[in-house]
């Protein structure tokens, strides 16, 4: 079995139709950091990939007996992750040190993440890496209005990179950007016209040293295309919970399994630092609908401020009574109990 | 696989992970368990139903009639607990919430 320090890293690359992810992808290749990278995708696009590791992978998905659409696995997907690890130690192609999938514009990203973190075998040979999703500044409006996929890729990424910024007015950027905060105000967004491209800020994963701020949509210009972005996202929300006490991560995990069973389609991203009782270090817990990440100890708390914080992105769920139903849970008491060795 | 009970050793789910209390040696791995079982049964009262460690690698869902069914985590019960009752878990529900509050 492979150890932790052995796993392959993987990058998810999506964002819509168009909205420039091919050439993100390019980009990132001739880095000296992706040297020894394969790469997977759904679609071969007009521009060429002068890359030693391309794959194409289609679109096969096998659906589990939950029957929810982000818990199913790629079968596609598997067969071409194990079909690179095979060729790998049969020494048919070079070795790899990372995978970047580029998804195809129209991907919901949960299977291919439920795939990386629950397939029986991947998972003792892959890790997550950050998800980086490209937002194209001049048809975000459009995009994010006609597909709900579009949505959720914005609300999975760690990374959000704005595109097309040459062409798009300074109103639609600022719009695009404040819709993006609004949204999912845990990733980082810049522009990806930016150079030098920051390889190592996109490919690292850092779980936050801080708690992931909450930015509320400015007001940014009350122009025509943050109306529209707002109007098109006004259902899909995005707020931060405080919570003071250590939590009883037990209670925690009791209470999140149960409302992402019951909402998972509608809790598009929960990610935050948690405060957890019987631990000094914070914990870092980062879920896509129903696709939730192992939870991972940080080496210390970076501020003062050690209470625990959770950001929520959810679509039609009212932000009170899931504080409610939480604090309820976590406020359980069960008569400690006797355990013989 | 054990052998003898036909028991699937699967991965440990996030929703059985232990954070915090069992690493500082506050709580056994089995502790923590019976603790999860005690929340889960807290929730699960008010249908009907019950939950109970099953050799510390499953558990055990039952309902009232001694329907039974083994599911490998916590995040596993739900779906159970609803064929089983035909009932409709809902966390966000009033009704629950003021029953836990309550207790």
């Amino acid at each position: 079995m492979s150890s932790a320090r052995t796993l392959t890293p993987v990058n998810v690359l999506t964002g819509f139709l168009g909205s420039g992810k091919t050439t993100l992808l390019q980009r990132l290749l001739r880095s000296p950091r992706l040297d020894r990278t394969a790469v997977l995708i759904n679609e071969f696009g007009e521009v060429g990939l002068d890359h030693l590791l391309v794959q194409r992978v289609d679109d096969a998905v096998v659906l589990l007996e939950s029957g929810c659409i982000c818990c199913t696995i790629r079968g596609d997907l598997t067969g071409a992750l194990r079909g690179l690890l095979d060729r790998r130690d049969r020494v048919e192609i070079p070795a790899f040190d990372r995978v970047v999938i580029e998804t195809t514009g129209l991907a919901d990203p949960g299977p291919i993440l439920y795939t990386l973190l629950n397939e029986p075998v991947l998972q003792h040979h892959f890790q997550l890496g950050n998800v980086i999703t490209t937002v194209d500044a001049v048809n975000a409006a459009l995009h994010l209005s006609k597909n709900p996929e579009g949505m959720k890729q914005v609300a999975a990424a760690d990374h959000l990179l704005v595109t097309k910024t040459d062409l798009a007015s300074d109103e639609q950027i600022a719009a695009v950007r404040a819709v993006l905060a609004q949204v999912n105000p845990s990733a980082h967004v810049r522009d990806a016209i930016d150079e030098p491209l920051d390889v190592d800020g996109l490919l690292d994963v850092r779980p936050p040293k801080s708690a992931p701020a909450f930015v509320p949509a400015g007001d940014a210009g009350a122009t025509d295309t943050l109306h529209a972005l707002r109007r098109h996202s006004q259902d899909i929300s995005s707020f931060s919970l405080v919570l003071d006490e250590p939590l009883d991560w037990t209670a925690f995990g009791v209470w999140l399994s149960l409302l992402l069973h019951r909402y998972g389609d509608d809790v598009l991203r929960v990610k935050g630092i948690l405060s957890v009782q019987g631990s000094a270090a914070p914990v870092f817990m980062n879920a896509v609908q129903h696709v939730v990440h192992p939870p991972q100890h940080l080496e210390t708390w970076s501020t003062e401020d050690r209470r625990s914080r959770i950001v929520f992105i959810t679509r039609g769920i009212d932000h009170g009574r899931l504080r409610r139903s939480l604090e309820a849970f976590c406020r359980l008491r069960v008569a400690e109990l006797s355990v013989s060795a | 696989m054990c052998g003898l009970c036909g028991v699937f050793l699967t991965e440990t789910s996030w929703s059985d992970a232990s954070v915090g209390s069992v690493e500082t040696g506050a709580r056994t791995r089995r502790h923590e368990r019976l603790h999860r079982v005690a929340l889960a049964n807290r929730v699960l009262k008010p249908f009907g139903s019950r939950l109970s460690d099953w050799n510390g690698v499953s558990y055990l869902v039952s309902g009232p009639t001694g329907q039974t069914s083994i599911v490998p985590s916590v995040a596993s019960v739900w779906p159970v607990v609803e064929q089983l009752r035909k009932v409709r878990l809902d966390p966000l529900d009033e009704g629950l919430i003021e029953a836990l509050e309550r207790d």
